[in-house]
């Protein structure tokens, strides 16, 4: 066995093409989540253009209902499952291990097979495109419209395997943090020492492990349905397509905090470093924060209060819906709370949370309002439902994911992003975002449903949607400013030095971008926010800050050596995923692939044994 | 603590670029944005906003008091927020702020209120929900009906409409004003959800599931009789979707009476409806008319069947006269709109099953009738003179 490890020679570049593809580097791997999703930003964000087009008048005839309904279905996947999750992984990857002061993650080739499964169910899925049989049943694909008798083209097997290839990746991501999180925090950093994004971190890492099952049972169901002849859904076998929706929720509603924690973990250090105050309130901040991750499970019904469960069912989940509004009004009060009385710096960063904290209450509030049925009975799945779950995805998680980007930039790149123009990307997608989705309250109440890609004139939804089309425009300016910025600072931003917002986190004490091993030192803490307490003190002392430790030549440190098995395993999965598309026989080539990879792997020192030591 | 009024101009001020008149950008926006509001809470035809029976309006009067009390809560909370955000900006050479951790008491408040405020409506909206669930007990005569939905319209069976007779029509829903009407709601083939916002939210149709839901008209919401309310299916239910609408049409009980006394197929007094009648004959294996050519329906549906034809559940034609409206809402109903819906279903309706399932009419890529036989086909189900 140990022959198949050698008949490939370990790859030792960390340079070039083969340097990023062999990589186990969490710094790398961050990176790569995150361009991966940006790009994906980028596409989903023009696919929900094309819809705001076709909507933008009433009686439009630019885009016909089957194109409309592939890109509604394509811009909320891609956006949950494909932008915002792996943003997220994105900073999961770069700031959990320096933030702990650890070296990498606990299982850094597994890190690095989580981001190629991710990558390649993203191509997966959008390889539908290049064969014409585009997923079209919306991202929450409701039976029995996805049986083949209604949905005979592969689109929904694309779009089921496409997830089902994602959850893979999410999985094992997911444990690896938790793994890291609770065995590789530096002496000292105990669990409340821990910089709230790390337990937003974990938590979410944990609603991941115990929800993508559910969903996995689900999309498991659905392909088995549609190519293999069973009826979990199929109501002419005796199949139920209710159950399909308690499935979906079950994973959908612990989702729905997978997809915004993670920001708000974000917005937790975000506000404590541009206010120069610790976070206020640190210990109900992350209880809250575990509450959440336990209701979530408690209230996915509320997805469902249309489908008629009676009385019964629909006061036990309004009431826990109701409920789990307190836990998330509180975290609110806790980032106000440290505001106040701090010395508050306006920067990008700082920008981006405060509008992350004023849309977040928005999405809120408007939440509670459906969160009580008879009132949802008027509101589920009209606009009123579009608007609320934007100003929760949009103006909270993304909103959060650019604070973090404008936070973090220096720190991955040791350049800053421009702050004139992030001024500007700011402004523009604050005002684009709310003249975009705010009136769709309005239109939602005045009666008109989701997903329908025309509407007559007499019902007067005319000029609102021309208001949230223009709305668009100015978005995408806001985005356009965003992409001029970063390609601006990439090529010549200004240094940012190692601190340049005068952080209290450990990840701001070595220099950026940070060396290959992150701490030559490990370091140790003796309380929250150290980075902080040890600038204070040497403050108070008169003395000097002491700036990022030297560099030190990297092959007197241990780290794990770079590997082709991740990629190689990783492309292994995706085959057995395509070969339920094309040839069975393709599938049995991924499962041999995947075995191979996985003995290549496993039969592989973490660390060669001619490099470091 | 207090801010100094010259500091927040001085904020306001570089808010908005230095010299530019602030206030009055201020005033301006402020009622631009209330003119907007106002416009944008304008009723429409389906407007939740507007109901006319005590279902819709007891979940719009839930929906007010929790707009209220959200528009309270957003007002104090971004208020402190932007207050926040405003007073404590750093000024130059300030010193280190005051290192707080937090305040138990604080902690305690906003946990404690927000739960009893949720508490609170929570369990109104139960009372709600038990309340509402079915027709009240004081309710006598409620109208029964059952709906089934399709891809892409809703078929409406009355097992006794009024002295016993049964009924069977689609895409318009005729009821008495001041009665009580409970539905019941199946699926034949996915999942749909019947909606008349003006009437009562929502309920889902769902294959293998029957649901219900009832709703009433009141005479004193509405101005004048008949009247039409405008539902459509809320569900995403596949490509026809968006074109999926019905129409609830209210009456006064003497309308309603001599619509079911009527209720019956189309006469056929003239030459040109007795030709329509017999080329009706050609859409019997999707679509029906009660108490006429049963035997040659049956027939036809199943030399159809036989014949590996589609067979495919339509609207039952019988009353088509007495709609308002063609293609599950989409056109009103005259002769012109009928002969191009027949002519040309896709265009009209992108997705139905007319065109795709009828081969035997459209099978060459046109319709096989001409013009001639159109105008008695019209004659006939639209019982023109």
């Amino acid at each position: 066995m140990v022959s198949i490890t050698g008949v490939i020679a370990r790859p030792t570049s960390y340079s070039g093409l083969w340097g990023w593809i062999t990589t186990v580097d969490h710094k790398r791997i961050g990176v790569l989540y995150g361009v991966t999703a940006f790009i994906m930003f980028l596409i989903a964000g023009l696919e929900a253009g094309a819809i705001r087009a076709q909507l933008a008048q009433p009686d439009n005839t630019l885009i016909g209902p089957g194109t409309f309904n592939r890109l509604f279905t394509m811009h909320a996947t891609a956006m949950v499952f494909m932008v915002i999750m792996p943003l997220s992984a994105s900073f999961f990857n770069f700031v959990v291990p320096l933030a702990i002061g650890a070296r990498d993650v606990a299982f850094p080739r597994l890190n690095a097979f989580s981001y190629w499964v991710f990558l390649f169910g993203t191509l997966l899925m959008h390889a539908s495109v290049l064969v014409g049989q585009v997923p079209d049943a919306g991202w929450f694909s409701y039976a029995n419209l996805t049986s083949t008798t209604y949905s005979p083209n592969d689109g929904l097997d694309f779009w089921a395997l496409g997830l089902l290839v994602l959850g893979v990746s999410s999985v094992a991501a997911a444990l690896n943090f938790m793994v890291t999180i609770i065995n590789m925090r530096c002496p000292g950093m105990t669990m409340m020492r821990m910089p709230v994004f790390i337990w937003m971190t974990l938590i979410t890492s944990i609603l991941l492990v115990l929800a993508f099952p559910v969903i996995t049972v689900g999309l498991v169901e659905l392909v088995l349905d549609r190519n293999f002849g069973t009826h979990f859904f199929d109501t002419s076998g005796g199949g139920d397509p209710i159950l399909w929706q308690h499935l979906f929720w079950v994973f959908g509603h612990p989702e729905v905090y997978i997809l915004i924690l993670p920001p708000m973990g974000v917005v937790s250090e975000i506000l404590p470093t541009f206010s120069r105050k610790p976070l206020f309130g640190y210990p109900v901040v992350v209880f809250s924060g575990i509450v959440i991750g336990f209701m979530s499970w408690a209230v996915w019904s509320h997805h469902m209060f249309t489908t008629g469960m009676g009385p019964t069912a629909l006061t036990v989940f309004t009431i826990t819906t109701m409920l789990i509004a307190v836990p998330t009004g509180v975290k609110i009060f806790n980032w106000i709370g440290t505001m106040w009385g701090g010395s508050i710096d306006l920067k990008t960063p700082m920008l981006f949370a405060i509008g992350f904290i004023s849309l977040f209450i928005i999405g809120g509030l408007s939440g509670v309002s459906h969160a009580v049925a008879p009132s949802d009975f008027q509101q589920q799945d009209t606009y009123y439902i579009v608007a609320h779950i934007h100003y929760v995805l949009f103006g909270g998680s993304i909103f959060g994911i650019f604070a973090g980007i404008y936070y973090w930039f220096p720190k991955m790149t040791g350049r800053m992003l421009g702050e004139g123009m992030g001024k500007a990307n700011f402004w523009f997608t604050f005002a684009g975002m709310n003249i975009t989705f705010f009136p769709m309250h309005f239109v939602g109440m005045n009666g008109m449903p989701r997903r329908i890609y025309t509407y007559g004139e007499e019902f007067g939804w005319g000029w609102l949607n021309s208001l949230s089309s223009l709305g668009y425009v100015v978005l995408f300016i806001g985005m356009l400013l965003f992409v001029i910025n970063l390609i601006q600072s990439l090529r010549n931003g200004r240094p940012s030095g190692h601190d340049p917002w005068d952080a209290p986190t450990l990840e701001w004490s070595i220099s950026s971008p940070p060396p290959v091993y992150n701490f030559a030192e490990i370091p140790r803490v003796e309380g929250r926010d150290p980075y902080w307490t040890t600038k204070r003190r040497a403050e108070a002392a008169g003395q000097p800050v002491a700036g990022p430790e030297a560099p030190v030549d990297v092959s007197t440190i241990h780290m794990p050596s770079p590997s082709y098995w991740p990629a190689f395993a990783a492309v292994g999965v995706v085959l057995i995923a395509a070969g339920l598309l094309t040839h069975y026989g393709l599938s049995l080539v991924g499962g041999l692939i995947a075995l191979l990879g996985t003995i290549g792997w496993s039969n592989e020192p973490a660390t060669a044994p001619q490099s470091h030591h | 603590m207090k801010p100094q009024p010259g500091q927040l101009k001085r904020i306001s001020n570089r808010i908005s670029g230095g010299g530019y008149n602030y206030r009055r950008f201020a005033k301006f926006a402020m009622l631009a944005a209330i003119l907007l509001l106002l416009l944008a809470c304008s009723t429409g035809r389906q407007s939740t906003w507007d109901p006319v029976g005590p279902v819709a309006e007891r979940q719009l009067l839930l929906f007010n008091v929790l707009l209220w009390v959200m528009v309270a809560v957003f007002l104090l909370v971004e208020g402190v927020l932007l207050y926040a955000a405003v007073r404590y900006r750093r000024r130059p050479g300030q010193a280190l702020p005051t290192q707080t951790h937090g305040n138990t008491s604080l902690e305690i408040t906003w946990t404690i209120i927000p739960t009893i405020l949720v508490m609170a409506l929570g369990i109104w909206s139960v009372i709600t929900l038990y309340q509402f669930d079915e027709p009240p007990a004081s309710a006598t005569n409620v109208l029964h009906v059952n709906v089934t939905g399709h891809q892409w319209w809703f078929e409406f069976e009355y097992e006794d409409a009024g002295g016993g007779k049964r009924i069977v029509t689609a895409n318009e829903l005729k009821i008495p004003v001041d009665r009580a009407v409970r539905l019941t709601l199946e699926s034949d083939d996915v999942l749909h959800s019947f909606w008349v916002p003006k009437l009562a939210g929502k309920v889902d149709v769902i294959p293998t599931r029957t649901n219900h839901m009832w709703f009433q008209a009141d005479s004193e919401k509405i101005d004048s009789l008949p009247a039409i309310f405008y539902g459509q299916c809320a569900e995403f239910c596949g490509i026809a979707h968006a074109l999926m609408k019905f129409q609830v049409r209210v009456m006064d009980q003497q309308d309603y009476d001599s619509w079911v006394t009527n209720y019956g197929p189309p006469p056929t007094t003239t030459a040109q409806a007795q030709k329509g009648q017999q080329l009706f004959g050609q859409c019997v294996m999707c679509h029906s008319i009660d108490g006429n050519n049963d035997s040659q329906a049956q027939a036809s549906r199943k030399e159809a069947f036989v014949a590996g034809g589609a067979l495919a559940p339509a609207p039952n034609l019988t009353d088509l006269r007495t709609r308002g409206t063609l293609a599950a809402g989409l056109l009103d109903l005259n002769k012109e709109n009928f002969k191009r819906w027949v002519k040309n279903p896709d265009d009209v309706k992108p997705g139905n099953l007319m065109q795709a399932r009828a081969a035997h009419l459209y099978g060459s890529g046109q319709l096989s009738l001409n013009d001639n036989d159109l105008d008695a086909l019209a004659a006939y189900l639209l019982n023109l003179q």
